[in-house]
């Protein structure tokens, strides 16, 4: 059977399933838009339309904002909904109600984004069945039956996400507690189900397989399945934990600069910690799921491997170190301001080893950042015996670029332990043999890796990619599994000899949280570019090319402007979204009033509301 | 005006205005718009400055069979195809090279039959390397080689026939293919189907 027509009906009930107003929305939308991409439409009726475009602007640029956008907001509201129920199952394990507040805070932003995000996924989808509805054809009639369970889902984190988010103060205490506690477990099953979903589009698109044979469910079911679809799903899954950590630290961070009082400014504090914290608790897996999601790529296919790599999208990947590298330097760089702020008397005592932390991902950056091939001129390269640098081209190889990405992670590590560490003193009998094994844990895992690196230079690329490569990635991640529960048993039992001071963090911590989540944020947007352009001139890769007078990918400084735009309006959407959610708050915390040191009911401090407490309490 | 130096000048004015904004206004929400600008000007500037290039979709090669006339022509349409729409180049080169990541295949012409070649491009799995050096099993060493009258590279066979008189013409060999040989449109079993064009076919991609 077949479903090569009533593409617009099914859309329609689609977008019923999920929210009444919302699909108002997009259908007006999508109906005043309608009538522009007519204009440069096919004129011959008997010949099916394959492309609309809307000239001088261009098709291919208006999907690129949207598209981006909305994958950014979805992003965004999958990852807060992570971010949002580790806090409160940390509030509800420690009994710190901070924890509690923080959690509903941004639980309350759910609401106006989630929406936001389905606008601009309604957008989205009238453009590309207005200007590509030859290839969206063809994705509905494979995907069709995921079509319905994607409206399924819809439904179910629709009402999970109200009864999780109205019945935060109602499932406060005892056995409620717990139901509220599993409700946002339900919350994120069914919004990583709502996200892998489309990931299988997304990545059919890149690793089609398609079969002739079977019936509907049995053909979606294989084009779902396709090779690059688990390493998408998981790199996605940590990149929005990443993103949910660093966003909340950056909304910490603006609103710690702009605090009027030191309650704000210890709140604020506190809350770009732990936003750091769990962006920095993603973001180090998170190069490995990379690395499988490159290695699927090449085992799927060699020449999509290397148009990624080696081929016209190599110099994205130097763009891509220098922003990795500013993320890992911005990270570690908070973590220090945190030790050396936060914990009086501790500046002497950390300066040495931050500043050979700095050094060592320094150097490793530079080693990152290290093209393959130089830009020379044609003299230049006839001086060096081609376009290798007789001296640095040694670092332009993966084998050198491997080796220094885990080194970075590694030290990356060494700070959020030494930060965890800070201002304790381990009281077990054993602290001292601990610290010894995590010590030489330490060493002798940098040394492997550093070996393995070097000696990746002389074997075959195969037993490098298979066998040593996988192994520094093991090694690090071992480091990982042992460090982590050997420090929180150590410190389970150790006395605290410095309280950490909160609301001492200097002006440039905040600025510091900003570029973090700007950094994150432009990743996703330059690896979205390397994602799409790798399937070159193919709307579906070896199965249905593009046609368009779109079928080219465009050069790096010109993606680059589109992503500046794209990170820009994401900021811009997401300020939006956090004043409209918070506006409430200040409205009540000028009505209701209440007591000194008393928050409204309902009403956390974290956000929106202090500024008018602050002056109810002034 | 080049547009890589109109977005240059963008960008640097975009780093301006957030300087201008970090320097004279006060308001904390516009400090720091100010400041992601300058961060995302910087960003637009740098990736402007590493080499520009667009990825184009591979030219058609107009294959006019009757301009064919001798090997020598078929030779030279399969030079265009090694370097665009076979995209051979991508993973091989032609003489010793640092970048090349699949066998060097200057004096390919020469070592193997032309028979060899066409079926190493059409069914590169045809002969596995196997690994006998251990108990049990041999290890299969399946080959990286695209097939490459599949989609996404989907050369006709006229289009193979001419990169086999290239490769022989490069290795100093007398062309062995001839034009004669060469399919005409309308004449024989159609080339290599545009995938996009047809209903879904069997596993196109599959590892």
């Amino acid at each position: 059977m077949r479903h090569q027509g009533g593409l617009i009906q099914r859309v329609i009930q689609t977008i019923r399933g999920s929210r009444g107003i919302l699909a108002g929305l997009m259908v007006a939308a999508g109906l005043f838009a309608l009538p522009s991409f007519g204009l440069a439409a096919d004129a011959a009726p008997a010949v099916a339309t394959e492309y609309r475009d809307i000239p001088g602007i261009g098709s291919r640029n208006i999907v690129w904002v949207i598209a981006q956008l909305h994958l950014l907001l979805a992003g965004f509201v999958l990852g807060v909904p992570i971010f949002a129920w580790l806090c409160e199952v940390v509030g509800w394990k420690s009994g710190e109600k901070r924890y509690d507040k923080l959690a509903k805070e941004f639980t309350k932003l759910l609401t106006s984004s989630y929406a936001t995000t389905a606008l601009f996924g309604g957008i989205l989808l009238f453009l590309l069945i207005a200007f590509y509805p030859k290839l969206m054809n063809y994705l509905t009639d494979i995907f069709f039956p995921s079509f319905i369970f994607y409206c399924i889902l819809f439904l179910l984190e629709t009402a999970t996400l109200y009864l999780y988010w109205y019945g935060w103060d109602a499932m406060q205490d005892g056995g409620k507690k717990t139901f509220h506690i599993f409700l946002g477990f339900l919350l994120n099953l069914f919004a990583f189900f709502i996200m892998i979903v489309p990931n299988s589009w997304a990545t059919f698109q890149a690793s089609p397989v398609v079969i002739a044979e079977g019936t509907d469910l049995q053909r979606a079911w294989a084009a779902t399945w396709n090779p690059t679809w688990w390493p998408v799903n998981i790199h996605r899954l940590i990149a929005n934990v990443v993103l949910g950590g660093y966003i909340c630290g950056a909304y910490a961070g603006i609103r710690y600069l702009a605090a009027r009082n030191a309650e704000e400014r210890d709140h604020y504090d506190w809350m770009g910690y732990v936003g750091n914290f769990i962006g920095v608790f993603g973001l180090l897996p998170l190069p490995f799921a990379g690395y499988w999601l490159m290695r699927e790529i090449y085992q799927y296919n060699q020449q999509m491997g290397i148009t990624l790599m080696g081929g016209f999208l190599s110099w994205l990947f130097i763009l891509q170190a220098m922003l990795i590298g500013v993320l890992f330097l911005g990270s570690n760089y908070y973590f220090w301001l945190g030790i050396t702020h936060r914990i009086p008397g501790s500046e002497g005592q950390y300066k040495k080893p931050i500043m050979a932390m700095l050094v060592i991902l320094l150097l490793c950056l530079g080693v990152w950042m290290t093209p393959h091939s130089l830009v020379a001129s044609l003299e230049e390269a006839r001086k060096m015996g081609g376009t290798h640098h007789p001296l640095l081209g040694v670092f332009g190889v993966m084998s050198a670029k491997m080796t220094v990405a885990n080194l970075m992670i590694l030290v990356t590590f060494m700070s959020f332990i030494m930060y965890w560490r800070a201002g304790k003193q381990e009281t077990a009998t054993w602290a001292k043999v601990a610290r010894a094994v995590m010590g030489a844990v330490l060493v002798i895992a940098a040394l492997a890796v550093i070996v393995l690196g070097v000696w990746g230079y002389f074997v075959p690329a195969i037993i490098r990619i298979n066998y040593f490569s996988t192994s520094q990635v093991l090694i690090v991640l071992f480091v990982m599994l042992t460090i982590t529960p050997l420090t929180a048993l150590l410190l389970k039992s150790a006395r605290t000899t410095t309280e950490m001071v909160w609301g001492r963090m200097p002006p440039r911590a905040g600025y510091a949280l900003v570029l973090n989540a700007v950094m994150v944020i432009l990743l996703m947007t330059l690896m979205g570019y390397a994602r799409s352009s790798s399937r070159v001139h193919w709307h579906i890769y070896g199965v249905m090319r593009d046609s368009s007078q779109y079928a080219f990918s465009p050069a790096l400084g010109y993606a680059a402007a589109f992503m500046a735009l794209n990170t820009f309006l994401f900021c811009m959407l997401v300020a939006f979204i956090f004043w409209v959610a918070t506006m409430g708050d200040k409205g009540k915390a000028g009505y209701g009033g209440g007591a000194k040191g008393e928050l409204p009911h309902g009403m956390p401090a974290m956000a929106g509301g202090s500024q008018s407490l602050s002056k109810l309490k002034g | 005006m080049s547009e890589v130096v109109k977005l240059q000048l963008i960008g640097l004015s975009v780093v301006g205005v957030g300087i201008v904004i970090l320097l004279f206004v006060r308001a904390q929400f516009a400090r720091v718009t100010g400041f992601v600008a300058i961060v995302l000007g910087l960003f637009s500037l740098v990736a402007l400055s590493v080499p520009q290039m667009a990825s184009l979709p591979p030219a058609e090669e107009k294959f006019d069979i009757a301009t064919v006339k001798t090997p020598t022509d078929m030779a030279a349409i399969g030079q265009k195809i090694f370097f665009s729409k076979g995209q051979c180049a991508l993973c091989h080169s032609i003489g010793p090279s640092e970048s090349a990541r699949c066998p060097d295949l200057k004096g390919i012409g020469a070592k193997l039959s032309r028979e060899f070649i066409f079926e190493s491009l059409t069914q590169p799995q045809a002969y596995i390397y196997l690994d006998y050096r251990h108990e049990g099993l041999p290890k299969e060493y399946p080959a990286r080689m695209p097939y490459i009258n599949k989609n996404p590279i989907g050369l006709t066979k006229n289009e193979i026939l001419s990169v086999i008189a290239f490769l022989q013409q490069m290795s100093g060999e007398p062309i062995s293919v001839n034009p004669s040989e060469l399919e005409v449109p309308g004449q024989t079993p159609a080339a290599p189907v545009k995938a996009g064009d047809s209903v879904p076919v069997a596993v196109a991609q599959a590892r």
